[in-house]
């Protein structure tokens, strides 16, 4: 029997009320209609949903990776075919677009797979954002033809979500590939336990990072001539001053009135306020390499509050 | 009083002042030595695991017999779990439920096995995960077994026996901060104080390295084929670590980092005092398989 019913994902209709390609007032949610089937994957007709409140019921405890980034609500369905491993594909509201980045982000280290607005795939691992939303898919198995089948999921999933979203504006805040920056390492973090999973910097908050407070993380050059940016925007010029002030007093205490210092690994870091902005560079080869990288963030940063 | 922050030049510091031996790559005693104050059993068997990831339930309580045996001195598995649980007990064996890379029925069977032949009443027996807070045989328990799969995690660094009692806690994200560095302290409250009789760790198909909080990757996934199997969850959780570093070095060509470093595990050790996280003063025992041992 050919399969022609669309099925309403219900995860933003809130208590298990779908609501059917509802282009609502300004926040509210829309439906999203995904297909049933594909490449002979048929989904088993169950949908898992959660909630911030029971999202760690199903990822294993780590749910406040995901809540982090303003986690709404998540979809699983899984999809059968005879002599095939099942696929599952996860389908996380994250309620804003700067959310959904977020997580993908976080995560990344494959090149783009072409779907969505950011994506990877490895490792039988399909992971991608649109608008709000963030995706992975993946079989419990291996196989071409469930490789296959995963990217066209993928694909008729971004079809499905009509919405697109905005990269958080930070992000293009920070030097380009003419300045080395490695793609796949810029991480848009929300928090000081987040961003010291990518780069440690201090146990306590000593940059206050909040949810109000964006940062990206972003790994210039490799191997020994590597560096990574933090770029943080406060929500004023005076919370900015005031993190400023407590990075170099806890972070570079023994520079002197100085904003940098070469480190026991015998590299710069570096740190400057600009506005509402932090800029720090660490791990700078050579301090010229660590000016020239705070320069041409400072260049973007003018004009910009 | 100053605040003392510690911060990534502390690590720094570290790094230029000592060698990169320290810690977990500092290598496991190869022999038993004077020194050695903590017994952790490695068994492994080629057909344990088969080509499709499907476990051979005989094989596995094979090993498992022989790791009990050997670490306790019996030359009857039964005698070894009789010095481990009373026919008065009530057990309660803390499997993990994963859905990616679950405990295997097979092992939760072997256990459960030899915990009925050593005279436990099968009313005071159960296997549970998420589940016991609620599950009245845990919450009576008078003693625990503690067994779950070896692998990556995204807040911990390592999803080992130390962080399998997470469930015993109503709030288990109160424990996320700094690594899961508190890990420990949950063997110390009333539901599980003094009632963890042995640890065994699933080195079966292990997952040696990962991203994110629900990251699984086949890549990173090997056929290890291996029990590690000791009393001192510690020790055992030690081992798994260091088994680990050294695959992801192997893999790599470096030691790749974790999302966090396992750290919990020091801190269960020089805090909480539950084990020795020593490697030199940890005797692992190989018994079985040897291709690809790595440790």
């Amino acid at each position: 029997m050919k399969i022609v019913t669309l099925l309403v994902m219900a995860i933003w209709a809130g208590a298990g009320t779908a609501v059917v390609g509802a282009a609502g007032p300004a926040g509210a949610h829309r439906a999203i209609v995904l297909p049933s089937v594909v490449e002979g994957w048929m989904w088993d007709g169950k949908e898992l949903r959660y909630d911030p409140r029971t999202v760690f019921d199903y990822i294993d405890g780590a749910g406040e990776f995901f809540l982090a980034y303003g986690f709404r609500r998540l979809a699983v369905h899984r999809f059968e075919k005879p002599g095939q491993p099942p696929l599952t594909l996860e389908c996380y509201d994250m309620g804003s677009s700067e959310g959904a980045y977020g997580v993908f982000s976080f995560e990344r280290q494959e090149a783009s797979a072409g779907i969505g607005q950011g994506s990877e795939f490895g490792g039988g691992l399909l992971r991608f954002w649109k608008g709000r939303y963030f995706v992975s898919i993946f079989a419990d198995g291996e196989g071409a033809e469930a490789e296959s089948a995963i990217l066209q999921l993928g694909r008729q999933t971004v079809e499905a979500i009509r919405e697109t979203g905005r990269l958080p504006s930070l992000v293009g805040l920070i030097p380009g590939a003419d300045a080395g920056l490695v793609e796949t390492s810029v991480r848009y973090v929300t928090s000081h336990i987040l961003l010291n999973q990518r780069l440690f910097i201090a146990h306590e908050n000593i940059l206050g990072l909040t949810r109000q407070t964006g940062a990206v993380l972003a790994q210039y050059g490799r191997d020994a001539g590597k560096a990574h940016l933090l770029l943080v925007r406060y929500p004023t010029g005076t919370a900015a001053g005031a993190a400023y002030r407590r990075f170099l007093t806890v972070y570079l205490a023994d520079a002197g009135e100085r904003d940098r210092l070469k480190t026991n690994d015998q590299r710069w870091t570096i740190a400057r306020q600009q506005h509402s902005f932090v800029v720090v560079v660490f791990g700078a080869p050579t301090e010229e390499v660590g000016d020239a990288l705070l320069a041409a963030t400072e260049r973007a940063l003018r004009g910009v509050r | 009083m100053k605040t003392r922050h510690v911060t990534r030049r502390d690590f720094l510091r570290l790094a230029a002042g000592t060698t990169v031996a320290a810690g977990l790559g500092a290598g496991i005693a190869r022999d038993a030595c004077a020194e050695a104050v903590a017994k952790v059993v490695l068994v492994r068997h080629a057909e344990a695991v088969g080509a499709q990831g499907q476990t051979n339930g005989e094989i596995l309580q094979a090993m498992l017999d022989e790791a009990v045996k050997t670490l306790l001195g019996t030359r009857e598995p039964v005698d070894a779990w009789r010095m481990l649980v009373k026919p008065s007990n009530v057990v309660g064996i803390k499997s993990n439920v994963w859905a990616r890379l679950p405990t295997p029925r097979d092992l939760e069977a072997a256990i459960r096995r030899r915990v009925l032949e050593a005279g436990v009443a099968e009313k005071n027996l159960d296997i549970d995960d998420r589940g016991v807070l609620r599950n009245p045989v845990f919450r009576n328990a008078t003693a625990v077994v503690n067994v779950r799969p070896l692998r990556t995690h995204h807040w911990a660094g390592v999803a080992t026996c130390l962080k399998n009692y997470i469930p015993f806690v109503p709030d288990p994200p109160s424990y996320h901060p700094d690594g899961c560095a508190a890990l420990g302290r949950i063997w110390t409250l009333p539901i599980v104080k003094n009632k963890p009789r042995l640890n065994v760790l699933s080195a079966l198909t292990p997952q040696f390295y990962g991203r994110g909080a629900h990251f699984f990757d086949r890549r990173y996934v090997w056929p290890y084929k291996g029990l590690i199997v000791g009393t001192d969850p510690v020790a055992v959780d030690t081992v798994g670590a260091h088994l680990l570093q050294v695959k992801r070095i192997a893999f790599f060509g470096e030691d790749r980092a974790l999302d966090v470093t396992p750290h919990h595990i020091q801190v269960a050790d020089k805090e909480y005092h539950l084990g020795v996280s020593d490697l030199k003063r940890i005797e692992v025992i190989r018994l079985g398989w040897s291709d690809g041992v790595l440790i």
